[in-house]
């Protein structure tokens, strides 16, 4: 009873004020470095290097005839020019023996990868830099790293539901359910 | 200051409650609310281009002119081609599950070799190929000892196989029984036609079907829908008057203006009835037999004697007749299920006498393709073949079975008539290769199995599938490349016979298409880009009326069981060739497959007359088989007949369609027509009794 | 939302289907489950991590548990041989004005408020509680008892326009919304106004195949559209009319019969007078 006593006297706030505080700075800065699992793309892609050969971002990013959106170039496509080897870059050798000599598709990590129940349109959003949602990889010449979610699996960069209702209802555009879902 | 209990409890405390201002809970409930969205076994979708990509279907028996839906160039589903006029964007529910079909487990997934049975072990196509040549190297020296069974009616690859056996000295080249066999062998042998018989049903102004269920399941089927569909514009009165007559109130009758019921085996006794009337009404016709015609009809089908024939009421028939007289541009479709010269060429002599051959919305006699593979067997005598006639002979040891048979996208050991009879037939010959993309109850028992691709993964054609009024060409390039070590058979062929030291005059199948198309002056490109070559006109020529046959032939068999069998094909069940694809089960009632019994249809008064009611187990009793079903009261089925559904009871397959019902080929009763010498299975019997 | 408090929309997509010309082929039906992405009726469930809880699934033929967005009935005028007629009726989803389904939902996972007025489900958001089919007096929504699978290399075919769900979630008929999203997508890279889509922009996947031209859809608002006029021809009526649930789906047949199942009249009842 005596014990009790003095301990109460003794400032119960210290231990919880210094327990409040190390799980707070602890928590906001290993919790992300756990949840996240840091990932390089398949293939060192350099933007940098494509533009200086003259090529637009249309020609590899377009829409289709039908409005769709080519976000990222087939095999074919790069085979349009990467017959055989171009240049010196290991990265290119890379593509060129285990990619596209075995006619298999690069797994690129998509940075804004959205869930099968999500339809976006980028048409829809024709009006917009592509830099107000996608990092801007066109000036980069060593893709930057992708963090992927260990309990969702989608990258740290896919939109949510909020930042896309909230930008739509700022803009005062519909946010009714099967706007965006499929 | 110490740690004691007291403070390392506050302290947890403090740290649950700074936990509670950094994101980690709401983050981690979120996180988990998204994992339960994505558990790992529910398949993602494929991000790529959308595109459709025109081909043609070989699934039904008369072929679709399909698009291809593709993603990312993956095919996905399958839709109809608006541009060719064997679609115009419809598509039958079989090539609708094309995409499907393509991954079906049903597929064979490369060349098998029989160790024992139903035990086969994959062998490479060099390995397979060889033991084929062998076999075939022997067989060669005597007609007869080898035969080829050619499941697809409409396409060139049957000019590179028949070709092939001619060079070995055969000339057993079939086509599978059905409605162009029967046609084409009626009108050519019955009522000395020539081209390609067709029905202009699009410039119609009045179609009697007689047994064709056109807007299901005969002919080409999509192209017959359309038809309807142009002249049955939404909302408005109809251009066309449609009437459907025979034994059951299909889905054809059920669009129909008329449900004429006429008993199974009667449609040419019941056309004759009203050949008879239009003769009465001053109808003629300049065929040479005319004079024999007439006097057969008016003698032998009056009204009175067509009614204990067919069931049909004397008014009923006067009508039809009216309304055939009324009509502007007539045509009459005569059905052929059930094989037989009879119920064609009655059908066709009606048309004849109402002066509608070769006339606009008639029946035509269409040119044909030019063959281009030398040595290739003519219409005439492939149509002529008679499988059926062929494998009972073998079967009863009247004739020599062959040594070696080859099955091309046919299934004979399910599909032909009197199944059991003929599969034991086919069982007779030495070695059976069966050229099958599914693993089919044929295949299933063969030696050696050499899978075909799909016809999404080859190169294919449809040159006028039977029933169309119009010379018609389409061509299909392959929209995918094949995931399965299977070869296109046409091919597999070219190389065996350079093999065994043949010369076919063509490497590959695809220069065999590329003469076609020359041929015929249509255009690759064109073609291969899904348009079909059209070309009007037609073969000029006489036909006779078919009397002399018709003499004999017109007449129902005698009844050797109390119930007769009207076989009812619906193409979403199947078709004799490709069984229940995977998503159409959902699509099949539960009055016509009640678990893995199916349902066999009965009236009212019928299911009196035999002491059964709705649901009760009946077996039915045919002469050469038995098959289990449940009853399904229907007033759709004429009093005294039992209305069966083919399609069901396969034994091989997947499970969609595996151990699903009963095979009713095996209840019909194969016999030789008199008159033309086919065999028909129309007008069958059976025993129905309560289990 | 309760009775005549129904949203406005300028667009309102809607179907006329002809009963008369249906001949009930199943086309509609198979290019609806491959749109979809459901499922072929799998006995069992190899791959389960939980054999022990796996047991056989339903047959096909018990259409209770069937996932059928798009059903083809059968009708009959129920008389004797030979006065028999059968007539096949396609239904899909009735994406009805008053929605029976919508207000009943508790997380509203299914709404009315997009223009075009299709009723709309969402999968994650769906807890499963079936309110909805309850209320539903089509019977056009189907819940997944199972968790959808396909046959080994079957899932390499599906379609890009649908999500898969799980077990669980309830789901019907959107006339094939993903190619309404399209078809805009379409009209904008154009040029033309994705909220005046031109006839035949927009067709969902059993329009398009149906071989007898037995399904029109267009806009029921815009006279211009096929539908807008087919909807009020003397030929028209709706299922179920008296409920006054205002369904975007029309029908149309010059057989009386037809049209009184169409709403579940008596005997002896006589049609209440059309509404539109």
């Amino acid at each position: 009873m005596e014990e009790k006593r003095a301990s109460k006297g003794s400032g119960g706030a210290i231990p919880f004020l210094i327990g409040f505080v190390l799980s707070a700075v602890f928590l906001w800065i290993i919790f992300p470095q756990v949840i996240y699992c840091q990932k390089d793309q398949p293939i060192r892609f350099s933007h940098t290097v494509h533009k200086e050969q003259g090529m637009e971002c249309s020609g590899c990013h377009f829409f289709r005839e039908d409005g769709s959106y080519a976000g990222l170039p087939s095999n074919e496509q790069c085979a349009e020019c990467h017959t055989d080897l171009m240049g010196q870059d290991p990265a290119e050798a890379k593509y060129v023996k285990e990619f596209l000599e075995k006619g298999r598709a690069v797994p690129w990590l998509i940075y804004q990868y959205q869930p099968d129940n999500v339809y976006f349109s980028h048409k829809a959003h024709d009006g917009f830099e592509c830099t107000d949602c996608h990092p801007n990889l066109g000036d980069s010449d060593t893709p930057p790293p992708h963090y992927r979610n260990v309990i969702t699996g989608y990258s740290k960069q896919t939109m949510k539901m909020w930042q896309c209702e909230r930008c739509h209802a700022e803009g005062g555009v519909s946010n009714a359910c099967y706007v965006c879902h499929k | 200051m110490g740690l004691n209990r007291r403070r390392f409890i506050t302290f947890a405390v403090g740290g649950a409650v700074g936990s509670l201002f950094t994101p980690v809970i709401w983050k981690l409930t979120d996180d988990v609310s998204i994992w339960t969205q994505n558990w790992g076994w529910i398949p993602r979708l494929k991000k790529g281009a959308d595109s459709a990509v025109p081909t043609v279907s070989k699934l039904c028996a008369s072929g679709c002119a399909v698009k291809v839906e593709t993603v990312g160039g993956a095919p996905y589903g399958t839709k109809g081609n608006k541009d060719n006029p064997l679609s115009g964007g419809g598509i039958c529910p079989l090539c609708a599950s094309g995409a499907q079909l393509m991954n079906s487990p049903a597929r064979v997934k490369g060349p098998m070799k029989k160790t024992g049975e139903g035990k086969y072990d994959p062998v490479s196509w060099d390995e397979a190929l060889e033991v084929l040549a062998a076999k075939l190297k022997s067989a060669a020296g005597g007609d007869g000892k080898a035969l080829f069974i050619s499941g697809d009616d409409s396409g060139t690859a049957n000019e590179v196989f028949s070709a092939f056996m001619a060079k070995l000295g055969q000339s057993g080249f079939y086509y599978m029984p059905g409605e162009a066999q029967a046609a084409g062998r009626a009108w050519r042998e019955t009522m000395n036609g020539s081209g390609q018989v067709g029905f202009d049903i699009e410039d119609s102004d009045c179609v009697l079907f007689i047994g064709a269920d056109a807007l299901d399941s005969w002919g080409p089927t999509v192209r017959n829908q359309k038809a309807f569909d142009a002249t049955h514009p939404l909302g408005a009165e109809a251009a066309a008057k449609y009437v459907y007559a025979g034994p059951v109130q299909t889905r054809t009758a059920a669009v129909c203006d008329k449900w004429v019921p006429v008993a199974p085996g009667g449609a040419a006794a019941f056309a004759l009835g009203l050949a008879a009337i239009l003769i009465k009404n001053g109808a003629s016709a300049s065929a040479a037999d005319f004079a024999e015609f007439k006097s057969l009809v008016l003698a032998k089908f009056t009204p009175g004697q067509v009614e204990k024939m067919t069931g049909v009421k004397a008014a009923v028939l006067a009508d039809v007749a009216k309304t055939l007289m009324e009509a502007q541009r007539p045509v009459v479709v005569p059905g052929a299920l059930g094989g037989g010269a009879a119920g064609f060429a009655a059908g066709a002599a009606l048309n004849v006498l109402l002066g509608r051959f070769n006339a606009k919305g008639g029946m035509v006699a269409l040119p044909q393709a030019p063959k281009v593979v030398s040595g290739a067997m003519g219409p005439a005598q492939a149509l002529g073949n008679d499988l059926a006639g062929y494998l009972a002979a073998v079967a009863a040891g009247k004739a020599k079975a062959p040594e070696v048979a080859m099955v091309y996208e046919a299934n004979p050991v399910y599909a032909l008539p009197q199944a059991e009879t003929m599969s034991a037939g086919l069982a007779k010959a030495g070695f059976v290769v069966s050229f099958s993309t599914y693993l089919d109850e044929t295949a299933a028992g063969a030696d050696l199995i050499l899978p075909a691709p799909h016809p999404y993964e080859r190169f294919d054609d449809l040159q006028t599938p039977y029933g169309l009024g119009r010379f018609t060409y389409c061509l299909g390039a392959p929209v995918a490349e094949p995931q399965l070590d299977v070869r296109s058979t046409p091919d597999v062929i070219l190389g065996l016979a350079a093999k065994l030291g043949q010369d076919l005059g063509f490497e590959t199948f695809e220069d065999v298409l590329k003469a076609k198309v020359e041929a015929i002056g249509g255009n690759w490109d064109e073609l291969a880009a899904g348009a079909a070559f059209t070309r009007s006109g037609q073969v000029s020529g006489g036909v006779s009326l078919g009397a002399a046959t018709l003499g004999q032939a017109a007449f129902p068999a005698k009844a050797t069981a109390p119930v007769a069998v009207a076989p009812v094909m619906r193409l979403n069940v199947g078709s004799g060739h490709v069984a229940t694809p995977p998503h159409n089960p959902t699509t099949i009632r539960d009055t016509e497959l009640k678990g893995s019994v199916m349902c066999v249809q009965v009236c009212k008064a019928t299911a009196k007359q035999l002491g059964v009611s709705e649901g009760s187990k009946v077996k039915l009793t045919g002469a050469g088989g038995e098959c289990k079903a449940l009853v399904h009261v229907f007033e759709g089925v004429m009093p005294g007949v039992v209305a069966v559904p083919l399609g069901f009871g396969h034994t091989a397959w997947d499970e969609f369609s595996k151990g699903k019902g009963d095979n009713v080929n095996k209840i019909l009763t194969a016999r030789i027509e008199p008159g033309s010498g086919l065999t028909t299975w129309a007008g069958s019997t059976v025993n129905v009794a309560k289990m | 939302m309760s009775h005549g408090h129904a949203k406005e929309f300028k667009v309102r997509w809607g179907m006329v289907v002809d009963v008369d010309k249906c001949t009930g082929c199943g086309a509609c039906m198979v290019a609806c489950q491959v749109e979809n992405n459901i499922s072929p009726m799998v006995r069992q469930d190899k791959e389960n991590y939980l054999p022990s809880m796996t047991f056989e699934r339903d047959d096909p033929s018990n259409k209770m548990r069937t996932l059928t967005w798009l059903m083809v009935y059968e009708l009959s005028n129920r008389k004797d041989y030979p006065d028999h007629e059968v007539a096949f009726l396609p239904r899909p989803c009735m994406q009805c004005g008053n929605p029976a389904c919508v207000p009943v939902c508790p997380v509203v996972a299914t709404d009315k408020n997009e223009e075009g007025g299709i009723v709309s489900q969402i999968y994650p958001r769906c807890i499963g509680c079936r309110y909805c089919m309850a209320a539903c007096p089509y019977h056009a929504r189907y819940f997944n008892w199972f968790d959808p699978i396909w046959p080994k290399g079957m899932d390499k075919a599906l379609s890009p326009r649908t999500s898969v769900r799980p077990r669980g979630v309830v789901e019907k008929c959107n006339f094939c919304h993903t190619r309404f999203l399209k078809a805009k997508e379409r009209a904008r890279q154009e040029g033309i106004d994705p909220n005046e889509l031109p006839e035949g922009y927009y067709t969902p996947a059993c329009v398009e195949v149906c071989p007898t031209g037995a399904i029109t859809f267009g806009d029921l608002n815009n006279p211009e559209h096929k539908v807008h006029q087919l909807a009020h021809g003397k030929y028209a009526f709706r299922l179920l009319e008296k409920l006054g649930l205002d369904p975007q789906v029309y029908y149309l047949t010059k057989r009386d019969w037809v049209r009184k199942q169409g709403d579940n009249y008596l005997a002896n009842e006589e049609p209440h007078a059309k509404k539109h």
